[in-house]
């Protein structure tokens, strides 16, 4: 079986956030949520500056600290490597959350569909799209995946359960690269089978210098950079994303 | 209107009008709790002030957290000191026991309660922690260990430790006698009985401090274990939070028994040797509970790396300065005050209340600096600093659950002796 | 919705489509097993294009029961290959919006306020329009006014419009790039600005060009940095000039942080070095420039005597072989490139010995301190320049055997300045002392080399009395890009141009365009739009400018109609593709072309010989069988299927319908490469190395009496001269620039995906400036702009955000804030720098381009 993972090759990154969107569109997550974010850096001072940027997706860590303290088994970890969470079972204690290291969690503090953005009850709209809570409301979200048969695909679930990057299962399953991966226009995001040698992402792995995010917390990331290096505490993040729900 | 009445102690079954207007006062808290709650139910946690970490810089535990740890922590001080009494064959101290157990009690059910009213899918959340319940998690020890176990050793221990006196009470007739009855379950006061139940009760106290010492170290493992919060990983989480709850218990502790004392005029049975000893432990737990403090302040002062000197920071001139500091000095006067009164030998009963409510403060504070601060300023990513505080619909909640406490306590001791019947 | 049984996913057929139906098709055994319920959708791909940004690329329109589910990128459009940017995921949400105009409006409250509407029907909307812009058109001149701003996709039914309204046209580039592109016209022929032939070149000058934001010449965004990308791999070497750091350079290997307006002064300093370095390439400045040229003490050409009709004779040249003066067509020739020479009893000079002595002066260190940059930077990039520019060697492509120049300048918005026109022809020349204009690995701009009208035209300046609103081949501006700031600005002193009433528009139509969020100056286009008497706004949504001027707006569709047809060639590449609607229009909005169809038949200009119709035909050569019969309405679908079949397309546009993009293959060598053309440089030759026609058109500028403003920079070569801006008081300390922000393109995206993002707008500053001012990261400050001639003061807040990545004596603001479209979304947003900018003297270049800088001061609010 294919044991997924992301490279990301810091070097051709724009820093454009079009994986930002395309996430949110391809999910449908509420407003809010960013399960990918792109920061954008600073470092260095004036006129000695580098200025650079780094998606973020949830890591999919082998060694999850968020699957480790789920108490009901709902944040779990695949066969193929993902980091799932079953929208039917989470209770909403948020412990994954708040083990989790890289901030990659997004909790539904109100009623997703009144969380999208727009007043999509306009009756005008209505009228030519229906009743969905989100006019661009992705069929594939509400099934059932894997073996496991469990519901772990797109966000805006329900109120109250916790969502996070999912790597595109529903994608994944149709055999389709995740959506953020998908529209990168640098195609910095690769992704693909981390087992399979001749895979594009093994063959990258090989061939350039990387590096993971808090290596040292021993959470063992399925995401790897390649190009720059990991964000020390002299870089200052600029044109950050801080919105509340 | 000649029937014989005897009259129950402690006053059982009487209502006063101190009384009702305190349970009244209980009451409002209880309920405006509820109405809190009420919106959280329907709008969702966003009436809340907690928020996702990172890009939402905000913390997604916020007051309830704190507040379960806090009435957890009080717990444990409440059946500790029964134990302990039991245990030691602390007789004088005998008169507290009692509210000691069902201090435990009722905290506990506030600390599961806030359990509840922290998660998102509260319905969902009774039958899954069952139904999948995964023991590798910190947070079934919290539920399962701390607060699900532990509640039923507690009843357990009250239940049977009263049955004595429900025996006792059983047998003066009113509107409680089968209930008594109930309880007594066939006990009789006889002296083997009496024996026998002397040695259920020692051994279920030796049980219990084991499972005590387990159950509130684990609840530091929900945040010792944590290796990505900077301020929460590290070795000192548990036997500080045993430390801190022996702290906050044994000041409730001291604050309960001195208005039982002054209700029920029980200067007697509640002597000053019984808040010597208390003062005595409680300095005991406060002065451990500083020494943790200090060297896990030096650790981070001196080995600080940049999230820890950022949380540091935060702490100590920050945004949680003024808690930290109000924690702190809410420590330290009753630490002098009660190193005082050991030194002179002579012990105050207001200073007593005084430094048990003051703890008290230095518990909230503290609770509230583990759970918060790592979240909002303990990021190893480098987000922005993050930050919370807790709207009125949390404060309501909190609030309501003190009251419902309160409530409780009223209830139960119109309904049983809140100390050992020595007598009828 | 109908819940009709339809089992069966139709996906049609497009690239990946097989694939997905197969597994698509799987699921669908393993699924109905389970519960079929989910399954009964209808799905398909519908390729379309991009509506936002003006490089319109490819899109799969995944559309689910009827109804757009998602936009992703079509995998064969050559400009995007199966990606997009943020505004191109982000737009499906802009389509659905609720707060688009769903209907046409027509004004119910006074005008110079936001506005009140009434619901109208098409009918009643069109025939008012229709009405007031015959009674306008009766009168001729400018007064009936039709403007529209960066608009997409080919501009056939625009150009068709005007023609058959006769409609006085009024456009953006004056705010874009026209300074750069008059500046290539006038140079080499050329209509674009600066890019470089990025499969070959080994080092960019990355001059002004916002790659992780914006831009860049002709494209939209997204073509170019996938090129750079490549390019980079390839081992390319980048320098990025620009104050600011955010722009590029996290692509480049060195930051050159210039200050703003400075750029002629260092691309002259680089001529110096090249000169001094002798790394110029010498054959191609004689061979296919007016360098050679002998220029009298009078600064004009030498010339033959004129033959027969001609007005003037061919320049002359030094023949080397001869020894003599000869007309530089003469054959046979051996042109002097440098020298100075006794011609008929004077001395003269070569144009390009007059420029060595005219960047003498154009030292490393002079330029340094202009541009407030090192001189060993100025030295190195020299170096550089000359050691990569690998001059005399050469390549053989496809049996071509041409110039190999690996250095090219990728430059676009930051042609707006005052010395623009100098500046980007300072740049050009540059590249033309190394000989790297249309070389492989060279400098490029336009995708063809193609003659545009204006390189004739620029031959012979026109400074004459008789002009109109934008002050056409006047004094003031012999060249001109029609800036519709000036034209405010004239209309608001009117007899300073030696104008009348007679020429204030009575009826503007405002098409793609919103002036008051775009354009600088604010409060001159306020004050201009209030004298004027009927304003049809024609936009999806309220503008800022129809919100307070118009007298009715006309709802346009947005995606879902058909537009084109759009290149989509990458440069490397010829295809083409159109805008196929993924739905019907929304609401009661109408696509643009429909808009126009119907207002043209309102106001009676529809059908006959010269009416829109026939207009269409022409714009699009729609000929003999493919032509629209002029007397029937077309239907919008129906003119690109003729247009297809015109194109030998089989299906017409049902071919577009069903694979989006026409790949018409590989750009031919002598397509791209001037040098492989049979007349290399497709016969516009020479190259303006010496800008003579400059010269006479100061002098009659000053014949006619012109301020020397005007005219000071009409100069052969570019010469630098102090900026207006730097004559401001000395407290007003730092710069202010503006520029574009990838989230956003210009005010057309009040998409909530995309404003969440980036929110409001801020200040970029220097963190040791701010500190020095007292202001910390976040604060709020006053932003306060010095006009220095007439000595007029703005103000706006907005938040400082601290930047290491900026020069200090530098702030700088994106542009698309300010609340420019009437949206939930845009509230509270905050100013625009468009508040703060001047126009009129001073703050438009040479060429009536309008400036983005301007000096400020930065206080604490
Ligand atoms: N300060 C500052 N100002 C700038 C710039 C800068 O860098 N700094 N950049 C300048 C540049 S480069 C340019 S090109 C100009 C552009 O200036 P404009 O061309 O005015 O651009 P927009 O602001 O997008 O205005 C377009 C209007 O068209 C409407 N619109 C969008 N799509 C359609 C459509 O399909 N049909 C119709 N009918 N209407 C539509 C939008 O709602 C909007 O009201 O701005 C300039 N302004
Ligand atoms: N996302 C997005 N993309 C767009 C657009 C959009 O609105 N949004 N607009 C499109 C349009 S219409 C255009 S015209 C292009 C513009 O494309 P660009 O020209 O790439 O875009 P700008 O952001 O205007 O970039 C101007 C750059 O020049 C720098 N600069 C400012 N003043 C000076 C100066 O005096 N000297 C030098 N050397 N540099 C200077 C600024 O710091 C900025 O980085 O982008 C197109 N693409
Ligand atoms: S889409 Fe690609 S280039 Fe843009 S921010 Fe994401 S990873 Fe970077
Ligand atoms: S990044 Fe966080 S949420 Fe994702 S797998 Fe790792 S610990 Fe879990
Ligand atoms: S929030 Fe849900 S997924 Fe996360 S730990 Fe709690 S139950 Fe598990
Ligand atoms: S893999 Fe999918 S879910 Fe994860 S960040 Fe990318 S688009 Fe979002
Ligand atoms: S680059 Fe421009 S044309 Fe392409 S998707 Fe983005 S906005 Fe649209
Ligand atoms: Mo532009």
């Amino acid at each position: 079986m294919a044991r997924y993972g992301m490279v990301i090759d810091l070097d051709k990154c724009t820093g454009c956030r079009a994986c930002m969107v395309a996430c949110k569109v391809e999910n449908n997550t509420p407003q809010g949520h960013f399960w990918m974010y792109v920061f954008r850096f600073e470092e260095g001072e004036y006129p000695n500056t580098r200025t650079w940027f780094m998606p973020r997706p949830c890591m999919h860590c082998d060694n999850a600290p968020c699957v480790k303290v789920c108490p009901v088994g709902a944040r779990y970890k695949r066969l193929d490597g993902l980091t799932a969470t079953d929208f039917d079972r989470c209770i909403g204690c948020r412990y994954c959350e708040v083990a989790c290291p890289y901030g990659v969690n997004y909790f539904n503090w109100k009623k997703p569909e009144g969380n999208y953005y727009l007043d999509w009850d306009d009756p005008d709209l209505a009228e030519i799209v229906g009743d969905e809570k989100v006019v661009y409301a992705n069929p594939d979200l509400d099934k059932a995946y894997g073996p496991e048969k469990r519901r772990i695909a797109g966000g805006g679930q329900a109120k109250g359960v916790m969502e996070k990057c999912t790597f595109c299962v529903h994608r994944l399953e149709k055999g389709l690269q995740p959506a953020c991966a998908a529209i990168c226009p640098t195609q910095a995001i690769k992704f693909g089978d981390l087992d399979d040698p001749e895979s594009e992402v093994s063959q990258l792995l090989r061939e350039k210098p990387h590096f993971r995010l808090l290596e040292e917390a021993g959470t063992s990331p399925r995401v790897f950079y390649i190009g720059q290096h990991a964000p020390n505490p002299s870089v200052r993040q600029i044109e950050e994303i801080t919105v509340k729900v | 209107m000649a029937v014989q009445t005897q009259k129950l102690p402690y006053g059982i079954g009487r209502i006063s009008g101190g009384w009702l207007l305190a349970l009244l006062v209980a009451l409002v808290f209880t309920v405006f709790g509820g109405y809190a709650y009420a919106q959280q139910l329907i709008y969702g946690e966003v009436v809340t002030g907690m928020r996702d970490i990172g890009t939402m810089a905000g913390a997604p535990w916020g007051l309830y957290i704190a507040f379960v740890v806090y009435f957890e922590g009080v717990s444990f001080a409440g059946i500790a000191v029964a134990a302990l009494i039991r245990l030691l064959d602390l007789d004088h101290l005998k008169p507290i026991a009692r509210m000691a157990q069902v201090m435990t009690v009722i905290a506990l059910i506030l600390g599961g309660l806030g359990v509840i009213a922290d998660v998102g899918k509260p319905g969902r959340a009774f039958i899954n922690l069952l139904k999948y319940a995964r023991p590798g998690s910190p947070f079934f020890g919290t539920l399962t260990i701390a607060i699900l176990g532990f509640l039923f050793g507690a009843l357990v221990y009250l239940y049977l430790d009263g049955r004595r006196d429900a025996a006792l009470l059983a047998k003066v007739p009113g509107k409680f006698q089968g209930f008594y009855r109930w309880w007594a379950a066939g006990y009789q006061d006889t002296p083997e009985a009496r024996e026998r139940h002397e040695r259920a009760s020692f051994w279920l106290a030796l049980a219990i401090i084991p499972l005590l010492v387990v159950a509130h170290s684990t609840l530091g493992f929900v945040f010792g274990l944590q290796v990505g919060r900077p301020g929460w990983f590290g070795t000192l989480q548990a036997p500080g939070f045993l430390a801190m709850a022996g702290v906050s218990g044994l000041g409730h502790l001291i604050v309960l028994a001195a208005i039982l004392r002054k209700v029920y005029g029980l200067e007697e049975q509640i002597d000053i040797a019984v808040f010597r000893w208390l003062s005595n432990l409680l300095l005991i737990f406060t002065a451990v509970y500083v020494y943790f403090m200090v060297v896990e302040w030096l650790t981070s002062v001196y080995s600080a790396n940049t999230a820890e000197a950022q949380l540091l920071n935060a702490l100590l001139r920050g945004e949680y300065a003024w808690i930290f500091w109000l924690s702190v000095v809410s420590l330290l006067i009753p630490l002098v005050l009660l190193i005082g009164q050991f030194a002179t030998g002579k012990y105050r009963i207001g200073w007593l209340v005084f430094s048990g409510v003051l703890v008290n403060v230095a518990a909230i504070g503290k609770r509230f600096l583990v759970v918060v601060p790592s979240q909002t300023h303990g990021s190893l990513m480098p987000y922005v600093i993050g930050s919370y505080s807790p709207t009125w619909v949390e404060i309501g909640v909190v609030l309501g659950l003190m009251g419902l406490g309160a409530l409780l306590f009223m209830l139960f001791a119109k309904v049983f002796p809140i100390m050992e019947v020595e007598e009828v | 919705m109908s819940l009709s049984r339809r089992d069966f996913l139709k996906v049609s057929g497009v690239t990946g489509g097989a694939l997905v139906a197969a597994s698509r098709l799987l699921r669908l055994e393993t699924l109905t097993a389970a519960g079929a319920e989910s399954l009964q959708v209808e799905e398909k791909y519908i390729p379309t294009t991009c509506w936002i940004g003006k490089q319109d690329c490819g899109m799969l329109a995944r559309v689910v029961n009827g109804r757009v589910v998602k936009l992703e990128g079509h995998p064969a459009n050559p400009r995007n290959n199966g990606t997009l940017c943020p505004k191109g995921v982000g737009q499906i949400m802009s389509f659905y919006d609720p707060n688009r105009v769903k209907t046409p409006l027509i004004r119910t409250n006074a005008k110079g306020v936001p506005g009140e509407w009434r619901k109208a029907s098409w009918d009643e909307a069109l025939s008012l329009v229709a009405k007031k812009m015959n009674a306008a058109r009766e009168k001729g001149g400018s007064k009936f006014v039709w403007q529209k701003g960066r608009s997409k996709a080919k501009k056939f039914y625009d150009k068709a419009f005007v023609a058959a309204s006769g409609a006085f046209k009024l456009h953006h580039g004056a705010f874009c790039s026209d300074a750069g592109y008059r500046a290539l016209e006038y140079t080499l022929g050329l209509h674009a600005v600066l890019h470089p032939d990025f499969k070959y070149t080994r080092y960019l000058l990355c001059w002004g060009w916002n790659v992780t934001n914006a831009g860049g010449n002709k494209f939209c965004w997204l073509t170019w940095p996938q090129k750079l990308v490549e390019a980079k791999e390839r081992g390319m070497k980048m320098v990025a000039i620009d104050p600011r750091q955010r722009s590029a350079a996290h692509f480049a290997d060195e930051w050159v942080p210039i200050k703003p307006g400075t750029d002629l002064a260092l691309a002259l300093a680089l001529c110096n070095q090249l000169i001094a370095n002798d790394t110029i390439d010498r054959e191609y400045l004689t061979k296919y420039t007016n360098a050679p040229f002998l220029v009298g003490p009078d600064g004009l050409f030498l010339r033959a005597e004129p033959e027969g009709e001609e007005e003037a004779g061919a320049p002359l040249v030094w023949d080397t072989v001869s020894g003599a003066a000869v007309p530089y067509t003469a054959e046979g020739i051996q042109p002097a490139l440098e020298g100075e020479y006794t011609v008929g009893g004077q001395r003269v000079k070569t144009a390009f010995e007059l420029f060595k002595a005219h960047v003498a002066e154009y030292t490393p260190e002079m330029a340094a301190e202009v541009c407030g940059i090192e001189a060993a930077q100025i030295e190195r990039m020299a170096r550089e320049i000359g050691e990569n520019a690998m001059i005399g060697s050469t390549i053989t492509l496809d049996g071509h055997t041409m110039p190999y120049r690996p250095v090219g300048i990728m430059a676009y918005h930051m042609a707006q300045q005052e010395l623009g026109f100098q500046a980007v022809r300072a740049m050009v020349m540059v590249m033309m002392l190394i000989g790297s204009i249309g070389a492989v690995g060279g400098q490029f701009s336009d995708f063809t080399w193609k003659e545009y009208k204006n390189w004739a035209k620029f031959e012979h300046l026109k400074v004459q009395d008789e002009t109109n609103l934008y002050l056409k081949d006047s004094k003031f501006f012999p060249i001109n890009s029609n800036n519709s700031s000036v034209v405010a600005h004239v209309i608001n002193n009117l007899s300073e141009y030696g104008l009348d009433d007679e020429v204030v528009p009575d009826v503007v139509i405002l098409h793609h365009v919103n002036p008051l969020g775009s354009f600088p100056d604010r409060n001159e286009n306020f004050e201009a739009y209030k004298k004027i008497g009927f304003v049809a706004a024609i936009d999806p949504w309220i503008s800022r400018t129809a919100d307070y001027f118009a007298d009715v707006i006309l709802p346009a569709a947005t995606i879902e109609k058909y537009e084109g047809p759009i290149s989509a060639s990458d440069f490397y590449t010829d295809a083409e593709t159109l805008r196929i609607p993924p739905m019907d229009p929304l609401f009661d909005s109408k696509g643009d072309i429909d808009i126009y169809i119907d207002l043209c038949e309102a106001a009676g200009i529809l059908y006959g010989e010269d009416g829109y119709i026939a207009q269409i035909n022409k714009q699009l050569k729609l000929e003999g069988e493919y032509a629209l019969p002029l007397d029937q309405k077309p239907e919008v679908r129906d003119i690109f299927d003729r247009y297809a079949r015109s194109k030998g397309l089989e299906g017409g546009i049902e071919f577009f319908e069903k694979n989006g993009v026409n790949i018409k293959g590989p750009a031919s060598v002598s397509k791209v490469y001037p040098y492989a053309m049979e007349e290399p440089f497709a016969g516009i030759l020479p190259h303006r190395f010496y800008g003579e026609s400059l010269l006479v058109a100061q002098n009659d500028m000053k014949a006619a009496g012109a301020d020397e403003i005007y005219w000071r920079d009409y100069t052969p070569f570019p010469t630098w001269r102090e900026l207006t801006a730097a004559q401001s008081p000395a407290e007003y300390d730092l710069n202010l620039i503006s520029y574009h922000m990838i989230e956003f393109k210009q005010s057309r995206t009040p998409v909530p995906l995309l404003i969440e993002m980036a929110p409001k707008v801020f200040v970029e500053i220097n963190p040791a400036t701010a500190r020095a001012k007292g202001i910390a990261d976040g604060d709020e400050v006053w932003v306060e702009s010095h006009n220095a001639i007439t000595g007029e003061t703005r103000k706006i807040k907005a938040v400082a955000r601290y930047r290491e990545g900026i020069r200090p004596d530098t702030v700088a603001m994106p542009h698309h804030y300010g609340e420019y479209v009437k949206h939930p979304w845009v509230k509270g947003q905050g100013p625009s720098p468009n508040e703060l900018f001047f126009t009129g003297e001073g703050y438009v270049a040479q060429t009536a381009d309008q400036t983005y800088l301007v000096r400020v001061k930065v206080t604490k609010a």
